[in-house]
């Protein structure tokens, strides 16, 4: 039938990316319907049983603060918090939790059924209907036709999904779960470049055959702090994780089995993720370690699932048990569910634009694994981005942007629009240039701004974050201008921190600065300083003690605005551009980048492309002020 | 400003030759061709036509041969070609002025060049070594000009480059992977490979500094009492007999600025008046001058008198030069007439005579060794001031972040300071420019190239 219901908005898929769409959608007011494969699986962790994580976590936190729920939903149902790197700087510091992921998908499917403005139903998509370059709807395998302005694709794995274990195959999106067969023909047919990739997951196994007594015990934090800035009860659980070791009998026995890998026999050709290898790879390619580390996580507070992490596999069943058994504490280990690996369609994300909106199909938004990413929090960035512009694109708004320079979910995207991806892309630090600034800590205080501005977040809220923004900056500002005079006291209070004496009239800031310093000692030497709560006191600390780098990565912001400013026309001819190489000339076309800043990204275009480009784009600019003059 | 427009310049400057070359090339350089030539295309990538030059009118200028490249495999990425004419002024400039009115414009100094580094044809050492293969007034010069425009220069910079991308990896793999057990290095390794990279960049560095004596000169200066030889030294090394030589104290009163070479260096000689202390005021003047000249000096040759023992003056004369020891090279001349004043107390001595022409070979080698020390001259470059400056901050950046490892530092921080560091090789090579930069670089060049 068609339904007789029009909807401005229609979200394909119920994972991190889409359920992540969905709600921001309903938020922002436009009425919206969640299609999936398994109402069941809403929200659900087809992976590891963990949120955040190097670089992660800022993902998390973004989403959070652009009004999204995965953070909200990790610190109702975590079972560890962890800061990761806290021995290193701050701006390295990474949230993550174990979460319960029976609980999460749980609270997760419990909060899209009591949104406004959402629909949820279980159908699978067969077709977008597209009119004139312009998503009108969609058809499902029920036989019903829903007519609506833009769609969300987020169908993670699911798009000719098909899994290995050992020399098994057979077709399904997750798990045992039902793949989606025509979804990625219909998106081909609109002229949409769609190529495989390839992931896998590692072996769960039962906890009561696990001798933990003989493996190491690694515990979350002792203070948990939690991802969302809206949590203020925080009261969860610190469950350990262990942690076991490979052994040489372990890939003895892996390098005896690789004809039975499906990735070594050839039968998967496309390309895994560099940076979580399978096991068999590890074995392989880093052939003179002795030992690899496998950390055992829960999966769920009261089940006996374990996740075995760092054991990714698509070795036949048979095999995994002899390997699995082969470790210390594992020796009588029962697999409840195999690893495999899973093979699976994705979409050439280069041809999106930064909205995660196709180039070439009006109202049609991507996000999640379908752009080539991998990881719950890559989705779930990408999902809430995607669904604020479809909701943006039927309110006709201006399209939500983040820069490289704003937010890691800025780079992800860019990255991904500006470059594409040959593996699965996961985030990482280094991929952001301006890290020192886009910090885990500060994340609410550089967003809060713009996330009011584009309606996502409440005028309570706004006006909290603020306050606080408004304290630390006057904070360091008296700190800057308050002196202390040397004299004995002083001299020896210093001594017995650790630090150097001063000699001259000396600012709070410069004392602040020193290693052996943080506020705390300061208020001893200074006693009249006010109390500062704990969050205060590190943005206050961070902000001095980095300072001369903070300026520097400003300055480099400064300039990296410069070239984003320059925009280049959506029409802009490059066979008009001389002097340009047909090989560059190729790829800016391709891109179609909607700046010089991200031209000079994309990989080959050259420094003298870049100026030669901006010659070009000048003289069209000089060109059309001389006509409207 | 960056145009691909068809630029056109003679190549082979105002001279009359047998041969002459006009150079043209941009977007459109072809369909030019075709107006002025009398053979029709197909215009094909690297050959050679035979035909004439006409005016609008259809007459004649001259019988030429056309060398076609076509874009991206020329020198500057672009369509261009080559007219070969006769070599006379008059039909020079009548073959580039027929050219212009074909829709040509007069290309900048140095613009063909500037549009081969624009469209990625070379790095921008390569390019700066073009010019330098040009103005090369030895060929020793050329020797390292040709080095340097063919790459080799380029490939030790990324070989550095590449030494420090396996830093930063290092650095990126503790920060973005905590859990495993990762980071190749230790601490003593990464601060070895630092200082190793600090000392191929300061090697670099002195080697750009004997480039610049190499390309552009050192100024020697002869002193020594009078009546020793410095004149007939003078010009033995140059090889002509220029400033008056007379067996009288003092009579060469003026510094003389000279131009000859020695082992391919250029140089120019401050022949000085005797240090004597005198109340004569012209020759006091000369004194004056002579002592400044040593000041300026690159290389000073102390010049004695073998045959004779050493006097005050002499000692006078080294106690004054002592401070500058180390440009000193101590010249014994007349050998041929005797040895009595036996050892000088210097580091370097060289023993000469001027008349018979014996150590002259020998001088010339310390003082080409004093200006290159040790280095080999397939390491030596020249380079121009920015991109020293470049060299001197990744010196710079490398002590700071030996500094930044020994103190454990937050690797976020390492990791800005690696940027840095590697972003200096990246401004030598001109990976990173700017566009005023390169205004002022390609304008160094001669017109037509």
């Amino acid at each position: 039938m068609i339904y007789p219901k029009k909807y401005d908005v229609i979200v394909i898929g119920g994972g991190h990316a889409g359920c992540e769409a969905a709600l921001i959608s309903a938020r922002l007011g436009v009425s919206t319907l969640m299609l999936t494969i398994s109402l069941d699986s809403i929200g659900a962790m087809s992976c590891n049983p963990a949120v955040g994580g190097l670089a992660k976590g800022h993902l998390v936190k973004e989403v959070d603060i652009f009004g999204g729920e995965m953070a909200r939903n990790i610190d109702e149902t975590g079972l560890q918090f962890k800061i990761l790197n806290r021995s290193k700087g701050p701006a390295v510091w990474s949230s993550r939790a174990q979460a319960d992921m029976t609980a999460y998908k749980l609270r997760m499917k419990y909060v899209m059924e009591r949104q406004n403005n959402l629909d949820i139903k279980q159908e699978t998509v067969d077709e977008i209907v597209v009119e004139n370059k312009k998503v009108v709807g969609l058809r499902t395998n029920v036989g019903n036709e829903y007519r609506c302005d833009s769609v969300v694709v987020t169908t993670g794995t699911f798009m000719k999904g098909k899994i290995f274990i050992g020399l098994n195959q057979y077709s399904a999106g997750r798990a045992w779960e039902p793949p989606s067969m025509k979804l990625s023909d219909s998106l081909r047919n609109m002229g949409l470049r769609v190529s495989r990739l390839k992931t896998g997951t590692t072996p769960r196994l039962d906890a009561r055959t696990i001798d933990f007594d003989v493996l190491t015990v690694q515990p979350g934090d002792d203070e948990p702090i939690p991802f969302s800035f809206r949590t203020t009860k925080f009261d969860r659980p610190n469950m350990p994780c262990y942690l076991a070791y490979t052994n040489e009998t372990t890939h003895k026995i892996i390098l005896q089995n690789l004809d039975q890998s499906p990735l070594y026999s050839g039968m998967v050709e496309s390309i895994g993720p560099r940076y979580c290898p399978s096991i068999e790879d590890k074995v392989v390619k880093f052939f003179e370690k002795k030992q690899h580390q496998i950390f055992l996580e829960p999966q769920d507070e009261k089940s006996t699932e374990i996740y075995a992490d760092g054991l990714h596999t698509s070795l036949g069943y048979e095999v995994q048990l002899k390997f699995l058994r082969s470790m210390k504490g594992l020796e009588e280990v029962e697999i409840m569910r195999p690893g495999y690996a899973i093979e699976y369609d994705f979409v050439d994300p280069t041809q999106l634009k930064h909205t995660l909106e196709a180039k070439s199909i009006n109202g049609l938004f991507l996000a999640g694994q379908i752009n080539g990413t991998s990881g719950y929090e890559e989705a779930a960035a990408q999902g809430i981005v995607a669904g604020i512009n479809a909701a943006f694109y039927i309110r006709k708004d201006k399209p939500f942007i983040l820069g490289r320079d704003e937010a890691y979910t800025g780079v992800l995207i860019d990255d991904l629009v500006t470059k594409g991806t040959k593996e699965p892309y996961r985030m990482f630090t280094s991929r952001a240039e301006y890290r020192l600034i886009l910090r885990e800590d500060n994340t609410h205080l550089r967003l809060y701004d713009k996330s009011y501005k584009a309606g996502l977040m409440d005028k309570e809220q706004f006006e909290r974050i603020k306050e606080q923004d408004i304290k630390i900056k006057e904070m360091i500002k008296k700190l800057k201008t308050a002196y202390i005079f040397p004299n004995e006291n002083i001299n020896k209070a210093l001594i017995s921190l650790g630090t150097e004496i001063i000699k001259t009239k000396t600012d709070l800031s410069k004392l602040i600065r020193r290693t052996e310093i943080n506020y705390d000692k300061l208020k001893t030497i200074v006693p009249d300083l006010e109390e500062l709560d704990s969050f205060t006191k590190q943005e206050v600390e961070i902000d001095l003690k980095y300072e001369g780098y903070l300026n520097l990565q400003k300055q480099q912001i400064d300039k990296f605005k410069r070239y984003e400013s320059m925009k280049i026309p959506e029409s802009f001819s490059y066979n008009d551009v001389g002097g340009l190489s047909n090989e560059v000339k190729g790829k800016l076309m391709e891109i179609r980048p909607s700046s010089i800043g991200q031209a000079g990204r994309i990989p080959g275009v050259t420094p003298a492309a870049i100026s030669i480009l901006v010659v070009h784009l000048k003289k069209i600019y000089d060109r059309k002020i001389r006509n409207t003059a | 400003m960056h145009d691909d427009d068809v630029i056109a310049a003679i190549a082979t400057g105002y001279a009359i030759a047998a041969i002459g070359i006009i150079r043209v090339s941009g977007f459109g350089a072809f369909g030019l061709l075709e107006k002025i030539f009398t053979k029709k295309p197909p215009f094909e990538h690297r050959k050679i036509y035979y035909g004439h030059i006409k005016e609008s009118t259809g007459n004649v200028i001259d019988e030429v041969l056309v060398s076609v490249f076509r874009a991206p495999y020329s020198y500057t990425g672009e369509d261009s070609f080559e007219i070969s004419c006769h070599g006379g002024i008059v039909v020079l400039n009548s073959v580039l002025e027929r050219v212009l009115e074909a829709g040509a414009r007069l290309a900048q100094p140095g613009e063909f060049t500037k549009r081969a580094f624009l469209n990625g044809k070379m790095d921008l050492s390569q390019a700066e070594a073009v010019e330098k293969v040009i103005s090369s007034k030895s060929k020793r010069a050329l020797f390292i000009a040709q080095r340097q425009l063919s790459g080799k220069f380029s490939g030790k910079i990324d070989k550095i480059r590449e030494q420090i991308l396996s830093l930063m990896a290092d650095n990126e793999v503790i920060i973005d992977h905590p859990d495993e057990e990762l980071g190749s290095y230790s601490l003593n390794q990464k601060v070895e490979l630092l200082h190793n990279i600090s000392q191929q960049l300061r090697d670099i560095l002195k080697a750009s500094e004997y480039g610049d004596t190499i390309f552009n000169g050192m100024v020697l200066s002869i002193i020594g009492k009078p009546n020793v030889g410095k004149s007939s030294l003078l010009n033995v090394l140059i090889g002509s007999e220029r400033s008056i030589v007379t067996d009288i104290p003092g009579t060469t009163r003026d510094v003389v600025s000279e131009g000859f070479t020695i082992k391919g260096i250029p140089c120019t000689i401050l022949d000085t008046a005797g240090i004597r202390k005198t109340e004569d005021k012209i020759e006091y003047l000369g004194v004056e001058r002579s002592r400044r000249a040593i000041d300026d000096a690159d290389v000073i040759l102390m010049v004695f008198d073998a045959s004779r023992n050493l006097d005050n003056e002499d000692f006078e004369i080294l106690d004054y030069a002592g401070k500058t020891q180390s440009r000193i090279i101590g010249v014994l001349n007349k050998i041929d007439m005797g040895n009595k004043c036996g050892s000088v107390p210097l580091d370097k001595v060289v023993r000469i005579s001027c008349k018979t022409r014996e150590g002259i070979k020998e001088l010339e080698e310390a003082i080409n060794a004093y200006v290159v020390q040790n280095t080999n001259d397939a390491d030596i470059v020249s380079l121009n001031a920015a991109q020293k400056e470049s060299l001197k901050e990744g010196i710079m950046m490398c002590d700071k972040l030996i500094e930044d490892e020994q103190k454990n530092i937050d690797p976020a921080l390492i990791g800005v300071d690696f940027i840095s560091l590697a972003a200096s090789l990246d401004e030598i090579l001109g990976k990173i420019t700017d566009e005023d930069m390169l205004d002022v670089m390609f304008k160094k060049f001669c017109i037509g190239k």
